[in-house]
């Protein structure tokens, strides 16, 4: 009997994930994670596992010294971020992003890509 | 300044009244992810629930019996930092020759306080004091008459702030705990009649205290992806943690029956992380006979009740706005 309804109780639970929203992580970016782009790129995306709220989501990319390349908020929808850059010269770059989830649950994470070495 | 809808305005109020600081839930240290293992107990405070974790070895005894043990495990965050468990197990033991016995062993409840969370260096420490209760369980099964009370302290680390040299090995995070197992009562008289005089004898059986210790070497596939290097891998690997977990007791206390001063066992396996629960397999190899005689397996499915259910059972009783403990994010 006990067993039973602990097995109730698993299939309730798998069934109640259909409606829920889980913590926002890193699917994949553009430039690639780790990767080594031949030209500067314009922007970088990022593609969450989960949908994620623009306005309390920030995306800061930075060059090997530490400065700002990125140009501020970024925009998107659904499970994308994109955030504008500015002329990447050849180098590293640094990318920390910081993301709200429609469930309120908030996730971090960084990551590096570079550019023409 | 930015221009907010009232969908944004909405969000916003709510964030206000939950408190982004207590939001978030399981394992999370900054980047890192540290899953619920198998073994030894993860060092975070959370909403979760593994049902459930079934290991099927053959025991230490002598004769060794094989036995199997299903268990469930219920874990509720009381404020962002404070959280208490309450776990049963199912115990099933067939000796050679038998008989065979089944029944529930003693009742164990957890109470942690996760009072460091190192977002920028990926470490969480956390205290607890655990007691498995004595009386509640099946004497048929092992399940002991006293009650005992292991303080035991707990600690995750990931390797994310390795050089670029070592970029490869920042996937890794090691996980442990110690604590020191006190029975309730130090030792019982047992009384038997000795069939050859008919007189009454009296045995006394010592109550050892343990040293209880162990930890967990892990390589996160997820973290290398996200963090490291996107190697276009299939889906399916990039949710696997391959770990090697360890627990070990070593009596060194009130031990004068004791023959095999410390027991354990070693258990490499592996961890499927997903959105809303892992699933959890390892090999149970005895570090020596009187920690089993064959190698066993154990497999866990552990549920993130914190990301099923965010806004009621998933979120902790109390939540505050302050969060020392969380200098990034809640968890």
């Amino acid at each position: 009997m006990r067993f039973h309804a602990l097995a109730a109780v698993t299939v309730a639970l798998v069934a109640s994930m259909g409606d829920a929203q889980a913590h926002a992580s890193l699917d994949r970016a553009d430039p690639r994670v780790g990767s080594t782009v031949a030209s500067a790129p314009r922007a970088l995306s990022l593609w969450f596992s989960q949908k994620v709220e623009p306005a309390f989501s920030t995306v800061e990319v930075r060059d090997a010294a530490g400065a700002r390349v990125d140009q501020g908020k970024p925009h998107g929808g659904g499970n994308v971020l994109q955030v504008g850059l500015r002329s990447l010269p050849v180098g590293t770059y640094n990318v920390h992003w910081r993301v709200l989830s429609v469930d309120t649950h908030i996730t971090e994470g960084s990551f590096s890509f570079q550019v023409g070495q | 300044m930015p221009r907010l809808s009232v969908r944004h305005a909405a969000l916003a109020a709510v964030i206000v009244m939950v408190s982004v600081g207590e939001a978030s839930a399981h394992c999370f240290v900054g980047g890192r992810f540290l899953p619920a293992t198998l073994i030894v107990d993860d060092p975070c405070v959370a909403d979760e629930l593994s049902l459930p974790t079934v290991a099927a070895f053959k025991n230490g005894d002598f004769p060794s019996a094989r036995e199997l043990d299903i268990s469930g495990e219920y874990s509720k965050r009381i404020t962002d930092n404070f959280g208490i468990s309450v776990a049963e197990t199912w115990t099933h033991l067939a000796p050679p020759g038998g008989p065979n016995a089944s029944g529930f062993q003693n009742l164990e409840t957890t109470f942690k306080y996760q009072f460091l969370t190192d977002a920028t260096h990926e470490l969480v420490l956390s205290a607890a004091v655990s007691v498995e209760w004595g009386n509640t369980g099946a004497r048929g099964v092992g399940a002991e008459s006293f009650s005992t009370i292991t303080p035991t302290f707990f600690f995750g680390m990931g390797m994310g702030d390795l050089p670029d040299a070592a970029r490869w090995l920042r996937p890794i995070a090691l996980t442990g705990q110690i604590g020191y197992a006190v029975p309730s009562s130090a030792s019982k008289m047992i009384f038997g009649v000795d069939p050859d005089t008919g007189e009454t004898t009296v045995d006394v059986e010592h109550h050892p205290r343990f040293l209880v210790y162990g930890g967990s070497l892990q390589y996160s596939m997820p973290y290398l992806k996200s963090s490291v290097v996107d190697l276009g891998l299939p889906e399916f690997i990039n949710h696997l943690i391959p770990l090697v977990e360890a627990q070990f007791q070593t009596a060194i206390a009130n031990d004068f029956d004791v023959v095999t001063h410390t027991t354990g066992t070693v258990n490499p396996g592996v961890i499927w992380v997903g959105n809303y629960f892992q699933v959890g397999v390892e090999a149970l190899i005895p570090i020596n006979r009187a920690s089993g005689s064959a190698v066993g397996v154990i497999g866990q499915l552990h549920f993130y009740l914190d990301d099923i259910f965010p806004r009621s059972i998933g979120r902790p009783l109390f939540a505050s706005n302050s969060n020392p403990g969380r200098p990034m994010f809640g968890n």
